[in-house]
């Protein structure tokens, strides 16, 4: 169990306006940004060795599913979540019933996810 | 002739031996002259009988009665009328004519339900009289009393009802002859006779030729609900419950997938459709047959070859079986396949839709955020969001324009630039304009605007004389480096610019923002001549 503050988490997003965005409120909340990555090649390398405790992920990176760069934090046991427009039904099946941030977010909310996530880091 | 060798043998006679023989030779010559009426009589009759039974139209075996009738009574005139009830349901009294000419009777009226008619048309019995203009019925009705001038010299009449054996009154067989006194009662019997021959005949041909006509009807109905099945690319099909054989037309093979000449079965049927959709199809069947409910499904079908296709079937459960169940299934079958992706492309649309918007408002949430956190005054916030939502407007606008597939970079500028006051101070030097995708066009748009934003209050147009240049090249790439787009904005003849000590929107998207997005390297150099933006970026993260 960790609290938020120095929360090291991985942003996955591919898009300037919504990374800036995310990264502003994470340091409002006290965590640490690793990233923002917004190619699926960087994702994969930072979710596979960087030094991180939670991981938001784009569940869309330029076309591309985000799904290859979750299986990596699975097999690592970094909890994440997936932040979407699509909401749930973007979810591949493998992935249903993972935490879902549906955009647009707030402050709040994404606390709420960070929170229940940290509440699984080991 | 052996009455004339008997003659000279006569002359030796005796006077009454003689008158005799006389007599006998008259009373053997006229049982000879009725042997041979008789004969022609049953001649006739038999043609009639022939003519009646070879199966002509209700029109030839009337006029074959007729003549036959004039043949055997000596008539000169004679005529049948008879009644067809036209499709409208009025009644009409037609004629066939024998032994004068039709144009004797077109300047005529049809027969009138006189006192001399009505007997006949009523079926109430034969009319004989030997001269009819003496008949006690003859001429009491009004306006004429009487034949009518120019009407055929009728004297001695003859008229026999044609009836069914169900009482229906078919017409009259009529008779005339100018003379007085030439119908007997052997004319009348025959007659009787005649006409209850021509009933039944006239009977059958109608029956007959109903029976013709229902079937044109039915084939044409049924041709033209075969067209319009074809032309609607309707397949039509029949389920008999208990045997399960199963009738298809050739469009509902071809919905299956299967050639005409193919064999369909019910269970080739059920096999086709695709497992996932299998068991609500044979719930659905057993649906109507049991409850009668209307089966109108859509189902995917698996065609031998070729793709999945998508099916809708409609039917209707029809005669009820001893065991409570339908007997049999009718109805219809349509491809519906591409309705169903078109459905599908649609439900994609709105979902991407829904994304974009999605998306989108995340991209005012994060502008407003940064405005916020930048700007000191609510005017101040105002004035700078407002911009920043315009300039994201004008690229959703350039986009649309080009169905979302991408815009060029010198498009990007203008759309950016087009409402900018100082704009004909800003020039271009490219050799080649270059196509971008939606997310690098959307992410530049705004890049542009904060370029330009930023030199109209602090920078080269800012002031008079101040200008910019905007240059970009292709640079393929070094060793391990892929081609990447030199884009450079240099401002001249502005005040000299210093690096701000809090970074700003704009340049936190250019320098970090582009950095991450489109994996570009953008530095930002402000010196006493102006600023001046450098941005490389990877021709591959551009690209559509």
């Amino acid at each position: 169990m960790k609290t938020l503050a120095a929360l090291k988490v991985l942003v996955v997003e591919d898009e300037a306006l919504v990374s800036m965005l995310v990264e502003d409120m994470l340091s409002d909340l006290g965590c640490v940004v690793v990233g923002p990555a917004a190619e699926l090649e960087e994702a994969l390398r930072l979710a596979g060795s960087a030094d991180i405790d939670a991981a938001l992920l784009d569940v869309n990176l330029g076309g591309r599913p985000i799904f290859p760069v979750a299986d990596a934090l699975k097999e690592r046991g970094v909890p994440f979540a997936f932040a979407s427009g699509y909401g749930e039904a973007g979810l591949s099946e493998g992935h249903k019933g993972a935490t879902v941030l549906q955009k647009p977010f707030r402050e709040a909310d994404l606390r709420k996810v960070l929170e229940s996530l940290a509440a699984q880091v080991a | 002739m052996a009455a004339g060798g008997i003659k000279g043998l006569v002359r030796a006679m005796s006077r009454a031996e003689g008158d005799e023989v006389e007599d006998l030779l008259a009373r053997l010559g006229a049982a000879e002259e009725a042997l041979a009426e008789e004969v022609r009589r049953s001649r006739a009759l038999n043609r009639i009988a022939e003519a009646i039974g070879a199966g002509h139209d209700a029109e030839t075996l009337v006029q074959t009665v007729v003549d036959g009738g004039v043949e055997l009574t000596g008539a000169q005139f004679g005529a049948f009328f008879y009644n067809i009830v036209a499709p409208d349901g009025e009644s009409y009294t037609l004629y066939s004519l024998s032994g004068a000419p039709r144009s004797a009777f077109e300047g005529f009226p049809m027969p009138r339900n006189t006192a001399v008619f009505a007997p006949t048309f009523k079926g109430e019995g034969v009319v004989r009289s030997d001269d009819i203009t003496q008949d006690p019925r003859y001429g009491r009705n009004a306006p004429r009393r009487g034949m009518p001038e120019g009407h055929l010299p009728v004297r001695s009449y003859l008229a026999v009802p044609v009836i069914t054996r169900e009482g229906a009154v078919l017409g009259g067989l009529f008779f005339g002859h100018p003379q007085v006194g030439r119908f007997g009662a052997r004319a009348e019997s025959l007659m009787v006779g005649l006409a209850a021959q021509a009933a039944v005949a006239i009977e059958s041909v109608r029956a007959r030729e109903a029976a013709h006509a229902e079937l044109a009807q039915r084939r044409d109905a049924e041709e033209r609900l075969k067209f319009a099945l074809d032309s609607g690319r309707l397949g039509s099909w029949e389920l008999d419950v208990e045997t399960r054989a199963y009738l298809a037309s050739d469009i509902c093979k071809a919905n299956y997938g299967r050639r005409s000449d193919e064999d369909f079965t019910f269970d080739d049927l059920v096999a086709s459709v695709h497992p996932g959709d299998r068991d609500r199809m044979t719930a659905a069947i057993e649906d109507a047959i049991w409850h009668g409910a209307e089966y109108d499904i859509e189902y995917r079908v698996r065609a031998p070859v070729g793709e999945t296709r998508w099916v809708h079937a409609r039917g209707r459960a029809a005669q009820t079986a001893d065991h409570g169940g339908a007997r049999r299934m009718a109805g219809v079958s349509l491809d519906v396949t591409e309705r169903k992706r078109a459905e599908e492309r649609q439900k994609l649309l709105v979902n991407e839709l829904n994304h974009r918007v999605k998306n989108t408002l995340v991209s005012v949430q994060s502008i407003a955020s940064q405005t916020l956190r930048t700007t000191e005054t609510p005017e101040a916030f105002r004035d700078a969001f407002e911009g920043r939502i315009m300039a994201l407007s004008h690229t959703h606008d350039l986009l649309t324009q080009q169905n979302w597939e991408g815009a060029s970079l010198r498009e990007i500028f203008d759309f950016e630039l087009e409402a900018f006051a100082a704009r004909d101070r800003i020039g271009f030097d490219y050799d080649r304009d270059l196509q971008l995708s939606p997310k690098a066009t959307v992410a530049l748009g705004m890049a542009v605007h904060e370029l330009a934003t930023n030199a109209l209050k602090y920078g080269a147009l800012s002031v008079s004389g101040g200008e910019v240049r905007v240059v970009w090249a292709v640079e393929s790439g070094e060793t391990h480096e892929s081609p990447a787009l030199r884009l450079t904005w240099t401002e001249r003849g502005g005040p000299p610019v210093v690096a701000p000590t809090r970074q700003g929107f704009g340049a936190r998207l250019l320098e970090k923002g582009l950095a991450g997005e489109l994996s570009a390297q953008v530095s930002l150099a402000y010196d006493s001549l102006g600023l001046a933006c450098t941005m490389r970026l990877p021709i591959r993260a551009l690209e559509p």
